[in-house]
């Protein structure tokens, strides 16, 4: 754990230890900030620490899952970060997963189904593919918009903008 | 008139489609078919009756119920009680288009929402009006993005705007006030502005 001085709740404590328990080597990292607890976690692990997350701790909330893009990263810029909620005690627990470009992920729609639409909008976004999403089409932009919005790369105003909007064409 | 799904309903390779009429021929040689016929006043009717139909439209002008963002927060507190747009008929917002007689565009149109926003205002039937409520409407506000449409009147010909963001219920009142004046004297900005620059560049 990292010694930032922050503690955890006893509840979060046992969390800890178990995880660490049961799946020690393999987790990428820890972290602890302002109460909150946080896994690193390699792509491949994902699935499985979620499910025991799921079924062994009682985290059986999906609060969010979202993306995340640090083009300083030179390694692995971008990163799935899952938040999950347990519903019995309100404990909180976040998942990160830092990806390469282009690197694919496990979906975890199945566990979740709220995973669903958050990963089209992760997809959508970033450009983070889900492997096994049943639906992975665009949720908030138009169906044949071009390019992914809230990577750092990508200008604000967007490709087309302005008042001119040729992206209309054919449509109005 | 038979249902789309009757195989007797008149499809060409999938597409329902039926003879132009005389009218519609003349409007798509002009390049005008979904645009409103030009108003010339005194000649369907005689003026003084089109001053009363006039008098009689600015009090009860029913408006689209269009909140799109956080515009229509305000715009139902103009309808609320207190500023009550009742006092003047315009609480029976429609929530079809037929039946209304503007838009007041409350809050920031979306690219995705763009052509479902001129969709309704074309079917919105003859004499109309439209207001662009709050900064987003009129120009797109801080939200100089890439899915953010700058300004509503590159979509469609706007009567009145009202600055703010929101604004509060007293400005809407007054561009509300300025829009009865328009309906009474039945001025319309499809007859000052027959063709939208913004739309005309993208080659509609």
């Amino acid at each position: 754990m990292d010694s930032t001085g922050e503690q955890i709740s006893d509840a979060l404590k046992s969390v800890f230890g178990k995880i660490e328990e049961k799946f020690g080597a393999r987790l990428l990292g820890s972290s602890v900030f302002r109460g909150e607890l946080t896994f690193l976690v390699a792509a491949e692990d994902l699935v499985e620490v979620a499910t025991y997350c799921k079924a062994g701790l009682g985290f059986d909330r999906l609060e969010f899952l979202t993306g995340n893009h640090y083009p300083e990263r030179l390694e692995q810029p971008f990163e799935v970060a899952v938040h999950l909620t347990s519903m019995a005690t309100n404990d909180r627990l976040r998942l990160k997963v830092p990806l390469k470009e282009g690197q694919k992920m496990p979906t975890l729609s199945s566990l979740w189904p709220a995973a669903n639409w958050c990963e089209r909008e992760t997809w959508e976004m970033y450009g983070i593919e889900f492997e096994g999403h049943p639906n992975l089409i665009r949720l908030l932009t138009d169906a044949d918009f071009e390019g992914h919005p809230l990577r750092k790369d990508f200008p604000v105003r967007g490709l087309v903008g302005g008042r001119i909007r040729t992206d209309l064409k054919g449509k109005i | 008139m038979t249902s789309p799904r009757d195989p007797r309903h008149p499809h060409i390779n999938g597409e329902m489609v039926r003879e132009a009429s005389e009218r519609e021929v003349r409007l798509l040689a002009e390049g005008n078919l979904n645009r409103p016929e030009e108003h010339v006043p005194g000649v369907a009717i005689p003026a003084q009756l089109e001053k009363l139909l006039g008098f009689g439209r600015s009090f009860s002008w029913w408006p689209l119920l269009f909140g799109l963002a956080c515009c229509a927060i305000e715009m139902m507190a103009t309808a609320g009680p207190r500023y009550d747009m009742s006092r003047f008929g315009m609480e029976a917002m429609r929530a079809s288009p037929r039946q209304a007689d503007g838009m007041i565009v409350a809050g920031w149109c979306s690219v995705k929402m763009a052509p479902r926003v001129v969709r309704l205002y074309e079917q919105i039937p003859d004499p109309k009006w439209v207001l662009a409520m709050g900064s987003c409407a009129i120009s797109g506000n801080v939200w100089d993005t890439y899915h953010v449409v700058q300004g509503i009147d590159s979509l469609i010909p706007v009567d009145v705007y009202v600055p703010g963001c929101p604004p509060r219920p007293e400005a809407l009142w007054q561009g509300l006030e300025m829009l009865r004046d328009k309906v009474k004297q039945s001025d319309h900005a499809y007859d000052r502005v027959p063709v939208i620059p913004a739309r005309a560049s993208i080659g509609e």
